[in-house]
């Protein structure tokens, strides 16, 4: 009993529960919510946000904040879609809106880390920068992808076997090599040590600039791959692309039991966040629920789960 | 003298004024009465709303939901009015509607200890969705009444009401802030919670207050936007919540609490609006209106680590 | 409820099948940005004409995500939609789209603006729009012997529609008088914005004479901006673009206002014609590649054949017939490719 009770109490048990529960209801209310078709679906549309919440989480645990993600999402999409273009080369593309990626990374970290300012101020000033700079290089009209490979439309459109997104097939490797890398590996550990208690970091003698930089450079390069799926969904280098994106990743994540104190929280959990809030959104649209509705019941469920969630950790 | 020259206040100051010489120089319409009250009176309207963020960020708090709760406000302002033909009843209608929203998300972020950043984000959420359920469309003026236009357009000696709103306004906060107990309570909250609780102080119902004070600016905020729009316009106002956090950090709040001015906050705003303005006045795309106060926002708090840590 | 919904369904079926047609079951709509009033009146006109036609009509919202939308389309095609019609957040965006609705055999009827491998649209023309708004004001200054117009474009370079819009009005303004844009803004398309940007320029440089607004937001803070300023209103001239809701219409009803005319795209007309597309392109009809529909610069003077409004109630009423006949171009003058 005591043990039944202890395994109820993990977080990610009762996040399970909830999206089971939730599940089950829209499988009963809707006809055409639990079909192999729609999962699938799902399991492709929530890729997106679901790759990017994995970095911002790693970026979380360690102590730090990005909230320039959604602008970078349509930034580094420009080098991609140009560069396919301009060389026909799909691989070619992919890297340097990578790289584009590593460098904001970078930039961020470098002025949180290296220079003191709060990466909260210096992702919210980057947020502004880099959606200004879109505006300024594409002069608010979309680049579209000219090259019209295949290769490039399966990556977000296409589906293994004619059933598997490889969206998702992506964003599973991803979350799989991640949470591998955050719970068995001595890095992973570092990461938590430096978000829960920098001091003791510090006195363990933890390189905790090198530390915390390299999970910016991390949360920048998964929202690049974000960008990638983006791009080739809705096939272009888009102005508007992601816009309010950080809001929805920083709903999931939390969502999800990750603090944004740092220290706290695992990526199983960051991904049934984003798994509830994407099921959801799914399946109110299948009952051909209005949006505003839509919108008001995100905000309840996320103020009751993540209080629910502070309660619980309060009692323990 | 030199003490003077390290404040943040005087830097900012000399960056105001750096700023319109140069915007001067640039285009001597400027310096038109018409220009200043422009800028005074979209200033105005963030100002107020400030006053309320500078002491939550204060106490170590946010409210991102005040720019879902201003553009609610100017439907029920002008919906309420239509129908009783009452301002006093439109105003009452607003702010008992801002103080429950304030209460609640002080009551979630104090009770359920859910973090403000996430607790207003939610409450963003449901205001801009629930807007919609309470009115599809946008409420026009249909009342009226003269009183009401005067709010937002009007002028007292040549200056606009808006700005007379936020002079009225603002002594009340720089007197608690710097001269009441409960100023450096809210400042103790901040930037060492467990000692400023420990010393008797209650740190739920001042972080309460806190929401609560927001919420009801938020209010006036948004009745003179009504105003000035001649509309209860759903989704107006976006955005807002983003210029009010950047502005007042650019005064010299910090996101981790502890420290704020009131003056730091007006010349934050003036500064940001001086160069939004600028960039129309100098005919630059307007795009930069992005991408400049990122890099000044960026700038400013970097300058002002650089000196908190000479200082230490 | 149920048996007669259901002996309805059977009478009304029966009824159909002596037609050679029959009409789509269900036809699902992507709206970009569905709580805006234009949207709110183009839904209300493709409710009005599925409800005429007995069919099972469904409206999400992307709410200007742009990832939202394609997730939305996947989601309708497994509802097994007949016809999906959509307003694209942005068009480019939707060419992924129709590739899928192709291999679903999903049509696709697209409002707004062409995109790649689309098979019909219907639309206003914006630049025509734009210019019969543009010529309206021409022939006042004319009439009220000036020689130049000074224009003040509260503008939204965001999308192509709007700006073809600001274009067609200068260029049909510079067919009567001199032309000169003292200030080019970006309003964001909300009153709001438009009240600020508007109220810097005018401090800038308040010589202007006409104001124009790409939407009837634009417009009326331009005007709010001006009024504000405390500046004279006596040589004034507004115009707006849209006739989205009853905004232009309480203004332009007021004495002695300078909003003196309207480029109205009838919203709750384009949804009526898009349904009847959709219909069409359910049946096989052969379709237009873009369907124009009617665009016409009201004034105070001929508004009331197309709206009546009820200013106490805040409804306004549209006479479908009449708009039906407003004649239309058959091709659009200028396109986003054009820009």
């Amino acid at each position: 009993m005591n043990r039944l009770y202890k395994y109820l109490n993990n977080g990610e048990v009762a996040l399970g529960i909830i999206f089971l529960i939730i599940f089950i209801f829209f499988s009963f209310a809707s006809e055409y919510f639990f079909s192999l078709r729609n999962i699938m679906n799902v399991s492709g549309q929530l890729s997106i946000i679901l790759i990017a919440s994995v970095g911002f989480a790693v970026l979380l645990i360690a102590g730090e904040v990005d909230i320039s993600i959604g602008s970078l999402l349509a930034f580094v999409a420009i080098p991609l879609v140009q560069i396919m273009n301009h060389t026909e080369s799909v691989m070619l593309g992919i890297i340097v809106c990578i790289l584009f990626g590593a460098i904001i990374g970078l930039i961020n970290g470098f002025l949180s880390i290296y220079l003191g300012i709060s990466s909260l101020i210096v992702t919210l000033g980057m947020l502004f920068i880099l959606r200004g700079a879109v505006y300024l290089y594409t002069g608010q009209r979309p680049i579209s992808d000219e090259l019209y490979s295949d290769f490039f439309f399966n990556i977000g459109n296409g589906k293994l076997f004619g059933t598997i997104p490889y969206a998702a097939l992506v964003g599973i490797v991803i979350l799989l090599i991640f949470i591998f890398i955050m719970k068995n590996t001595s890095y992973g550990r570092k990461l938590y040590a430096i978000g829960g208690n920098a001091e003791v970091a510090r006195l363990a003698g933890y390189n905790i600039k090198l530390l915390k930089l390299s999970a910016f450079v991390i949360c920048s390069v998964l929202s690049s791959v974000s960008a990638i799926l983006l791009a080739s969904r809705i096939g272009s280098a888009n102005h508007v692309a992601g816009d309010l994106f950080e809001f929805q990743v920083v709903a999931a994540v939390v969502l999800g039991g990750v603090s944004l104190a740092g220290g706290i929280g695992t990526l199983t959990g960051a991904a049934l966040g984003v798994l509830i809030l994407a099921v959801i959104s799914n399946g109110l649209g299948m009952l051909n629920v209005e949006s505003q509705w839509q919108m008001v019941l995100n905000g309840i469920i996320i103020i009751l789960a993540v209080g629910f969630d502070e309660l619980k950790r309060r009692k323990n | 003298m030199l003490k003077y020259f390290k404040s943040n206040e005087s830097i900012l100051f000399f960056l105001l004024i750096i700023l319109c010489i140069f915007l001067s120089f640039y285009n001597p319409q400027f310096y038109s009465i018409q220009n200043i009250n422009s800028i005074l009176r979209s200033s105005s309207t963030v100002m107020i709303v400030a006053f309320g963020m500078t002491i939550l960020l204060t106490s170590g708090e946010v409210d991102l939901s005040v720019g879902a709760l201003m553009s609610f406000v100017t439907v029920i302002v002008m919906d309420v009015i239509n129908i009783s033909g009452s301002l006093f009843l439109g105003f009452l209608a607003v702010f008992i509607f801002c103080l429950m929203i304030g209460l609640i998300n002080g009551l979630v972020r104090t009770m359920l200890n859910v973090n403000s950043l996430i607790a207003t984000l939610a409450m963003m959420l449901i205001l801009q969705g629930s807007v919609y359920i309470y009115s599809m469309a946008a409420i026009y003026n249909t009342h009226l009444l003269p009183f009401f236009t005067f709010i937002g357009q009007g002028f007292v000696f040549k200056i606009p009401m808006p700005v007379i709103i936020m002079l009225f306004i603002l002594p009340f906060f720089i007197f608690l802030l710097n001269y009441t107990k409960y100023g450096r309570y809210f400042t103790a909250i901040g930037s060492n919670p467990s000692s400023s609780s420990l010393s008797g102080i209650n740190n739920n119902k001042f972080k309460i207050l806190g929401f609560v004070i927001t919420s009801l600016l938020v209010g006036v905020a948004g009745i003179i936007l009504a105003s000035l729009m001649d509309t209860g316009q759903q989704g107006s106002a976006k955005g807002f919540e983003l210029i009010v956090i950047a502005a007042v950090l650019l005064g010299g709040t910090s996101f981790k609490g502890g420290s704020g001015t009131v003056i730091g906050t007006i010349l934050g705003i003036l500064i940001l609006k001086v160069i939004d303005n600028g960039i129309i006045l100098m005919r630059i795309p307007q795009e930069f209106q992005l991408v400049v106060p990122g890099v000044i926002l960026i700038l400013a708090v970097y300058f002002d680590t650089l000196r908190k840590e000479k200082n230490v | 409820m149920k048996i007669f919904s259901w002996l309805m369904t059977v009478i009304v079926a029966s009824t159909l099948s002596f037609s050679s047609f029959a009409n789509p079951k269900k036809i699902g709509y992507i709206v970009n940005y569905g709580t805006h009033e234009w949207y709110q009146n183009v839904i209300f006109g493709l409710q009005s004409r599925a409800d005429e036609l007995g069919i099972d009509f469904e409206v999400m919202d992307a709410n200007l995500d742009i990832n939202k939308q394609t997730a939305m389309a996947e989601d309708f095609m497994t509802k097994a939609v007949d016809v999906l019609i959509m307003t694209p957040v942005n068009e480019e965006g939707v060419v992924p789209i129709l590739r899928k609705a192709k291999a679903d055999g999903t049509p696709v009827v697209l409002e707004g603006n062409p995109a790649k491998g689309m098979t019909t649209l219907f639309a206003i023309c914006d630049y025509d729009a734009g210019y019969k708004a543009g010529d309206a004001v021409g022939r006042i200054l004319v009439s009220r012997g000036e020689t130049e117009a000074r224009v003040m474009d509260v503008g939204l370079p965001l999308l192509s529609a709007t700006v073809l819009r600001s274009l067609g009005f200068m260029e049909a303004i510079a067919k009567h008088v001199d032309a000169v844009k003292v200030h080019e803004l970006d309003g964001s398309g909300m009153i709001d914005s438009s009240v600020e940007v508007a109220s810097a320029a005018l401090a800038a440089d308040s010589n202007i004479n006409v104001i124009y607004g790409i939407n009837d937001g634009s417009a009326l803070g331009g005007l709010q901006a001006w009024r504000a300023a405390g500046l004279p209103e006596n040589d004034l001239i507004v115009a707006g673009t849209g006739a989205e809701g009853l905004a232009f219409l309480n203004e332009m009803t007021k004495e002695n206002t300078p909003y003196l005319v309207e480029a109205a795209m009838f919203p709750e007309g384009v949804g009526y014609t898009g349904m009847n597309l959709a219909v069409d392109l359910f049946n096989g009809v052969d379709v237009p590649e873009h369907k124009v529909t009617p665009t016409l610069a009201l004034t105070v003077h001929n508004y009331a054949n197309y709206y009546s409004f009820d200013k106490a109630g805040q409804t306004r009423q549209i006479n479908f017939e009449n708009v039906a006949n407003i004649p239309t171009e058959t091709k659009c003058t200028k396109y986003a490719s054009d820009l």
